[in-house]
């Protein structure tokens, strides 16, 4: 099990070995391709040992593995291998037009490396204070990706980035803090009293107030990281500035492993401060940022910040889920989990193609997608109906799930707000998309983003992959994920 | 083991020493000069490793020690003598202009602030005559410190010192709280601080970098 473990978190850093042997864009590319395949069949495998044996736990609680977050390591270690494909051929060719130097395409390859595998360290890992170590480290590797291109405004979004997510998870170390004081009166080893395990099930004895203050610090903390409103205002800079596939990691992946911790705050301040406190809050930022974000759709003039504000939507929603709470509520809330992380993945990589090919991110400039990258302009068409929620994808399914976790509810008005919410972000978000992929084929030249038959079939693969997941996703969820899904959401109620 | 009461001289010395640090925020807050900002980080940093020590003399742990002594190392010397070095005199920094509040009015904010650090954190959240129940109010009003640092101030080296002010401020009340944290914890934690810095400094850099070439390149097209 625990050779299992390791493997899921060490392979990932193959592109960075790559790089340090001196190999090229392409072989790191390629290295960072077999190292994402490798972490994802291990996580697969770990996933099925572990619906058979509940969770597993070894170094004190350091290392711990349930159904949650075996969950999370398959959904984030596809997204590394969506995303190692492209940007094993984005980055080269980056790099061949002289955008990028050798130097900083090594420097991708590393930080994408440490990156994919902090965050799959957080998921291996029981022990909370750890936890907010690694969610730190795989942060700070992310932003190298966001100012990769040193230009000014790669600059300055990396800048926002760094101190605004620095500030916000110095605040999740105070909720840490909290939550160890807040188990001081039980008798357990200083160790035990970060351990999820010992709090999960030593949670109705903690100290009420610790766990409010720790639980209202998490959901600040953690959320800016998850870009919650208000504290979502680096994540569209990030997103728009860094290199395609780094930006699809950032919101399938960082957002990701966010809610990640504050699905297991979410479970300890249940037992400990009962349903509603845990609810109102929840529900307050949900509704927040699922506004902020549509609200922002409307008029987002670069189509990768529109893409961003759709992922704000999605953590929103997904807020807004567990605030439903309920086997429902937290079921839909890690499907859409799972389909926003493909989704998005797809999207992030199809807008690539578009960077490169027309070299503007203004969604005005661009149009005629689909006759100039027939593939790719038909994943993006594809990608957007999915994020946005229409039938038969995926994220239709998880959403119409969390609006019947909310009608099982008290309140029916929420729901019914937030279907309002969604179909305005359905219609911003595809009036953009759509205007961007039909239309005539642009006057000017648009330069083939990329010249060789290798790079064009490594960057649409993972169009093709992604899709073709969504798609399954949408019409039949298979019976182990199922089963994986229901652990994972008995794993922390 | 017995908690740290206030009673206590090494209660005394922990709650005197947060005082201090809180005096070294505010006297930040009050500056425009860039080397008195990391001074006074200095000088708060250097008061934050003696109030860990004489934590880490109270319970006799070999742990906290390191970490006071880490602390002194880290916060007390490195992280000044290198923004010194590499950012204010490297890129020959002075006077801090870009100040969107004057000096007086976010003073008075500052004290508001930690007024209302007071009142958020009430003595009935904390053990009752511990140390906790001084330096966690106080521990919260820099934390809030440290925040406004950021929010009047734009200019980036001023916004990292803002950045590391609350960080002080989160280390002060965690090693008050929970002196006990597992060690592997504190260290990635210090970890993360050097790296965060490091790489902060890398884009304050270049950003002053960027925008000084801007500059130069406007005065060039203007030319003639």
């Amino acid at each position: 099990m625990t050779a299992l473990v390791v493997l899921v978190v060490v392979l990932p850093l193959l592109g960075a070995l790559a790089v340090a042997l001196q190999a090229t864009a392409r072989g790191a590319g390629l290295a960072a391709i077999v190292g994402a395949a490798g972490s994802f069949s291990a996580a697969l495998v770990l996933a099925g040992k572990i619906i058979g044996i509940g969770h597993f736990q070894a170094l004190d609680g350091f290392l711990y593995v349930d159904a949650i977050g075996t969950f999370f390591a398959v959904v984030v270690s596809f997204v590394v291998l969506l995303a190692s494909f492209g940007s094993a051929a984005y980055l080269r060719s980056e790099e061949e037009r002289g955008e990028l130097s050798r130097f900083q395409v090594r420097l991708y390859f590393v930080f994408f490396s440490v990156f994919a595998s902090g965050m799959l360290a957080v998921f291996m890992t029981g022990n909370l204070g750890l936890l907010w170590v690694l969610v730190e480290a795989s942060t700070l590797a992310s932003v190298v990706l966001v100012g990769l291109e040193a230009k000014r405004r790669s600059l300055e979004a990396a800048w926002k980035y760094v101190i605004i997510s620095s500030f916000g998870v110095t605040i999740a170390l105070v909720a840490t803090v909290f939550l160890f004081y807040a188990g001081s009166r039980l008798h357990l080893s200083t160790a035990e009293r970060l351990t999820w395990i010992a709090l999960f099930t030593h949670a109705h004895e903690l100290s009420r107030p610790g766990v409010k203050l720790a639980f209202l610090l998490a959901v600040v903390g953690y959320g800016t990281k998850v870009g919650l409103a208000p504290m979502h205002t680096w994540l569209p800079d990030a997103h728009s500035e860094a290199p395609s596939p780094a930006s699809a990691m950032l919101s399938a992946g960082l957002l990701t492993t966010g809610m990640y911790a504050i699905i297991r705050y979410r479970a300890i301040a249940l037992i400990a401060v009962g349903r509603s406190y845990e609810e109102t809050i929840l529900l307050f930022f949900g509704f927040l940022t699922v506004f902020i974000g549509v609200a922002f759709l409307v008029h987002a003039g670069n189509y990768k910040r529109l893409f961003a504000y759709s992922s704000i939507e999605h953590m929103g929603v997904i807020a807004i889920a567990l605030g439903f709470g309920g086997m429902l509520g937290v079921y839909g809330a890690l499907l859409q989990v799972l389909t926003h992380a493909i989704g998005k993945s797809v999207l992030f990589l199809s807008s690539g193609h578009v960077v490169l090919g027309y070299r503007t991110r203004e969604a005005s400039e661009v149009r005629g997608v689909l006759a100039v990258f027939p593939l790719p302009g038909a994943a993006m068409l594809f990608g957007a109906l999915a994020v946005a929620g229409s039938p038969p994808f995926g994220v239709f399914l998880s959403e119409v799930t969390i609006v019947r976790a909310g009608f099982a509810g008290a309140n029916p008005a929420l729901p019914g707000l937030l279907l309002m919410l969604l179909a305005i972000g359905f219609v911003s978000l595809l009036v953009t998309t759509l205007a961007m992929v039909t239309g005539e084929r642009p006057v000017t030249a648009v330069e083939p983003p990329y010249p060789t038959r290798g790079r064009r079939v490594l960057a649409c693969a993972p169009l093709l992959g992604g899709l073709g997941v969504l798609t399954l996703l949408g019409l039949w969820i298979p019976g182990g994920l199922n089963e994986l899904l229901v652990h994972s959401v008995r794993a922390v109620s | 083991m017995e908690s740290l009461s206030t009673s206590s001289v090494s209660g005394t010395l922990v709650t005197l020493s947060a005082v201090l640090m809180l005096l070294a925020a505010f006297a930040c807050l009050g500056s425009k000069l860039f080397n008195r900002y990391v001074a006074y980080y200095g000088f708060q940093s250097v008061v934050l490793s003696f109030a860990a020590a004489v934590i880490a003399e109270h319970y006799g742990s070999g742990e906290l020690w390191a970490l006071a002594a880490l602390t002194l190392l880290i916060k007390g010397i490195g992280i000044p003598l290198s923004t010194r070095h590499l950012l204010l005199q490297r890129l020959d920094l002075r006077r801090d202009v870009a100040v969107s509040t004057g000096l007086s009015t976010s003073l008075i904010i500052g004290a508001l602030l930690t007024a209302f650090a007071f009142l958020v954190i009430g003595p009935q959240d904390l053990p009752a005559g511990a140390v906790a129940s001084s330096a966690v109010p106080l521990s919260t009003a820099l934390v809030l410190l440290g925040g406004l640092a950021m929010v009047v101030r734009r200019h980036t080296v001023a916004q990292l010192i803002g950045w590391l002010i609350t960080e002080n401020g989160v280390f002060l009340g965690a090693i008050t709280l929970a002196a006990t944290f597992p060690f592997i914890v504190e260290a990635g934690i210090f970890l993360d601080l050097v790296a965060a810095v490091l790489m902060m400094v890398a884009y304050v850099s270049g950003i002053t970098r960027s925008l000084a070439e801007a500059t130069a390149s406007e005065l060039r097209e203007l030319r003639g």
